[in-house]
């Protein structure tokens, strides 16, 4: 045992104190039984030695006799507490304890017949009271009395298991009065002579008697038994019927063993006759209720793997996200209702056939098959007309009986099906009929309504399963690529200047929002030289990833050579070069360049199909819009020849707003912010910082849309020419 | 969200798409799809009528030119005609009367056909 111990710890190594802890309680509750086995071995064997003095000195002492009775009565106390230790905390299945009540009950039956039958009854019957006459018959009783004693205990503990198997109201209150009516019994035996009775005892007796009959009606636990534990349950009551009828036989009838028992111990042997009687009672009801239980057993049983199935599959849909694990576990619990036949799942995907949009074709994939394979099932199901197709028509479960007379197998031989019956039921989710599940059995008429209610319920439970692992999946893909985008909007924003240029005579400031994480929107600034600042917004046509990837493209072309062309219109042919041979034919990049020189105020503008420039002078507002199309759009001398330059100088305080259409375009309900609002707003905007302008423009749209997000990608510039410097002829760096 | 719808006919040899409502990146397809189907049924002289259409976004602007190409090469056209003054400010902005045949009427844009020599303002992706 030690070192078992020692070999476990080192093994599992549990947490110190846990495993003291255990380990203490180990340790008392054993010597808990030491001291109750030592005590009632010892109260025993004095009772014995105390008997044998008796016998030797024949003296007749009552005060001894007491003592004796006394002793022998704390010993099985102490006994039955023993047993109570030895099974507590733990439940056993009624089975097994009919099963080892048939051994104890075996046992005692064997020794009382072989000591009825082979040993004389050696005692002296006087005024009631039991004298035994030779060592042997003291020896006799002794083994009989401890015997049928300790069966009696065992038993009472066995019963009261049984009894309370399955509590209710009133079961463990009928006990309690058994066992207090069997105690009152006894004591009643203890003021009596071995031999002597009278009427309370008989009332006792009987009262006690009565009340193991009610106790005996308490046998709900062979309800869960399955069909061969009922079988088997049915045999053994019927052997401990038999064993406690000759039990009881002898105990009343037989004078070796009734006086043998009586002298032992008076109280003990009322005990062990009403033990024995209960137990007779109770197994004669078990068998007889078991009898009635037999024939419903297997719908029984049946009903319990349903219900347990259920409750697996149950607990499947929450926990299983494995599509294949998922649809596995669902037809081999179908194939446990099937009795021998087969199942499978067919998953069903739509798919729209031709132009028209009515037109649809459903494509049946097999995802799970049990005890069939793919060929019987083509074999089974014709490409058109068959079951499926009224299932997928009617999304209704479906049962046929008899497959050999159903049209919709003619198909199939006749006397050549290898099934009888079959349940189609539909896999429905939200989005419509997702799949099918299918059950045969071998016969026809095979399956009952219970049957094809749990196959229907397997079929909706799959269904919300399958629902959940695909959605969980998308979640996942769907949680991946935010990851993706996130990180591409971070680089995108790399792709926008990081800083103002600060340019002595040029206030700028400006914003550019995505409608989505990445968008196609660009602006960017260019130093040609000293004196000159180039400014650039462009907007990639669509949006998103694929007008982002091109919007990269523009700055790498922008950074490239913006300053080998001294004049917009220059640079925005070549960028049209330089972009065209990459650019999907239905794409195109709208941009706006200008140039300001800053010793002169000169504004130089160009516009690839670009919104126009708003440039807001003191006394004058108006859209600049040299003509031009967009990159992309053609190549060569059309474009070429479209594109034009346009200047202007500028006047100290003047203001020009470059964006894309998220700021025009931005809108409330079929409105749009427009043209004419951005221009009214430019009028007001005298006096103020670009920034200030910036934010007062983008404050407006963002009152006149409301509680819309904005649909576009947004980009707002700001320049404000704040006059030739007379110090900032030079850029500082 | 955005109603996009096209209804399509047949007048003397040519094919006209009325288009209507949002023309943008979701409603994009619908007109490909339009524009596919005629191809397909070798129909190249092709006038999108754009009278109801109240909006169209640069993805649907880059239909127009996602076809132009293979309708010019088999002696086709695709012309536009009765835009809204704002519909028309978008193309406009963009460039696109350089490049294509916009035209205040659909029976004008029809007869451009039939005349044998097209006027074709601009040679779209050379």
């Amino acid at each position: 045992m030690k070192n078992i111990r020692g070999s476990d710890k080192d093994k599992v190594g549990f947490p110190l104190v846990r495993e003291t802890s255990s380990r203490r309680q180990d340790r008392t509750s054993r010597i808990r039984r030491v001291v109750l086995a030592m005590g009632s071995i010892v109260l025993v064997l004095a009772v014995f030695i105390i008997d044998v003095i008796r016998k030797a000195v024949d003296v007749e002492s009552s005060g001894l006799g007491l003592l004796r009775d006394v002793l022998l009565l704390l010993g099985f106390i102490l006994l039955w507490f023993l047993l109570e230790q030895l099974t507590r905390g733990k439940r056993f299945p009624p089975l097994r304890i009919l099963g080892m009540l048939l051994i104890a009950t075996g046992i005692v039956v064997i020794l009382s017949v072989v000591l009825a039958t082979g040993v004389s009854d050696n005692f002296d019957v006087k005024n009631n009271d039991l004298l035994p006459l030779g060592f042997d018959a003291l020896f006799v009783a002794f083994l009989l009395g401890l015997s049928l004693a300790f069966f009696a205990a065992v038993v009472m503990r066995s019963l009261r298991e049984l009894v309370l198997f399955k509590r209710r109201k009133h079961s463990r209150r009928n006990l309690v009065a058994f066992f207090v009516l069997l105690t009152a019994t006894g004591i009643v035996a203890f003021w009596l002579k071995p031999l002597e009775e009278n009427t309370l005892m008989s009332i006792l007796f009987f009262c006690t008697l009565g009340l193991a009959v009610m106790n005996s009606f308490r046998l709900s636990w062979i309800i869960y038994l399955t069909k061969r534990e009922k079988v088997i349950t049915l045999v053994y009551s019927f052997f401990l019927f038999v064993a406690f009828v000759i039990l009881n036989v002898l105990l009343n009838n037989n004078t070796l063993i009734s006086h043998s028992l009586l002298y032992f111990s008076d109280i003990l042997a009322k005990i062990t006759v009403l033990a024995c009687l209960f137990g007779n009672i109770y197994f004669g009801m078990t068998f007889v209720s078991t009898l009635f239980h037999l024939p419903t057993a297997e719908a029984f049983d049946r009903k319990t793997t349903e219900v347990a199935s259920l409750h697996n599959l149950g607990r499947l849909v929450t926990q299983v996200f494995d599509f294949h694990d998922l649809v596995e576990t669902v037809t081999s619990m179908t194939l446990q209702i099937c009795e021998g036949g087969s199942t499978w799942l067919e998953l069903i995907h739509s798919e729209s056939v031709g132009t028209a949009p009515d037109a649809k074709a459903y494509i049946a994939e097999v995802v799970a098959m049990k005890n069939i394979s793919l060929e019987e099932i083509e074999k089974l199901m014709l490409p058109a007309g068959d079951v499926r197709d009224d299932v997928i028509k009617t999304r209704e479960m479906l049962s046929i009986d008899d497959v050999e007379q159903d049209r919709r197998f003619a198909h199939v031989k006749k006397g050549g099906a290898t099934i009888g019956s079959l349940v189609a039921a539909p896999l429905v989710s939200r989005n419509g009929l997702i799949g099918i599940l299918y059950a045969t059995k071998k016969m026809s008429y095979g399956f009952f309504k219970d049957d094809v209610d749990v196959i229907t319920a397997f079929a909706d439970q799959a269904s919300i399963a399958i629902e959940n692992s695909r959605l969980i999946k998308k979640s996942i893909e769907r949680e991946r690529l935010m990851r993706e985008m996130t990180l591409a909007q971070e680089m995108q924003k790399k792709l926008l200047p990081q800083s103002l240029p600060s340019v002595y005579g040029i206030d700028v400031d400006a914003i550019s929002t995505p409608a989505f994480e990445v968008g196609g929107d660009y602006y960017d600034f260019v130093q040609l030289d000293d004196r000159r600042l180039g400014i650039v917004v462009g907007d990639v046509s669509g949006k998103g990833v694929s007008a982002a990837f091109y919007m990269s493209e523009v700055k790498g072309i922008f950074q490239a050579i913006s300053r080998l062309h001294n004049s917009p219109r220059e640079f925005i042919i070549h960028a049209n070069e330089a972009l065209s041979s990459s650019i999907d034919k239905h794409s195109f990049v709208s941009l706006i360049y200008a140039v300001i020189d800053t010793s002169s105020g000169l504004l130089t503008l160009s516009r690839a199909g670009h919104c126009p420039m708003l440039h807001v002078s003191k006394n004058k507002v108006r859209y600049l819009r040299p003509g031009g199309m967009g990159l992309g759009m053609s190549r060569g001398t059309v474009f070429a020849n479209a594109m034009q330059e346009e200047s202007i100088t500028l006047a100290a305080g003047d203001v020009c707003i470059f964006y894309t259409d998220g700021v025009t375009e931005a809108r409330r309900g079929d409105d749009e912010y427009g043209y004419d609002r951005l221009l009214e707003r430019g009028k007001a905007s005298a006096g103020k910082s670009a920034s200030q302008i910036k934010e007062e423009v983008l404050e407006e749209i963002k009152s006149y849309t409301g509680d819309h997000p904005n649909h576009d990608d947004l980009t707002l510039l700001v320049v404000k020419w704040m006059g030739p410097h007379a110090a900032a002829q030079k850029v500082p760096s | 969200m955005s109603e996009f719808n096209i209804s399509q006919r047949e007048t003397k040899d040519v094919n006209v798409l009325e288009i209507k409502g949002y023309l943008d990146a979701h409603t994009a397809p619908k007109l490909e799809d339009a524009f596919q189907g005629l191809l397909k049924s070798s129909k190249y002289k092709i006038v999108v009528n754009c009278k109801d259409l109240s909006y169209i976004s640069s993805a649907g602007l880059g239909v127009f030119m996602a076809f132009v190409e293979d309708v010019r090469k088999n002696k086709g056209d695709i012309k536009l005609s009765n835009m809204s003054p704002k519909v028309f400010n978008i193309f406009d902005l963009l460039g696109f009367p350089l490049l294509y045949d916009i035209l205040a009427d659909e029976s004008e844009a029809i007869n451009r056909f039939l005349d044998s020599k097209p006027i074709i303002p601009g040679n779209a992706k050379k």
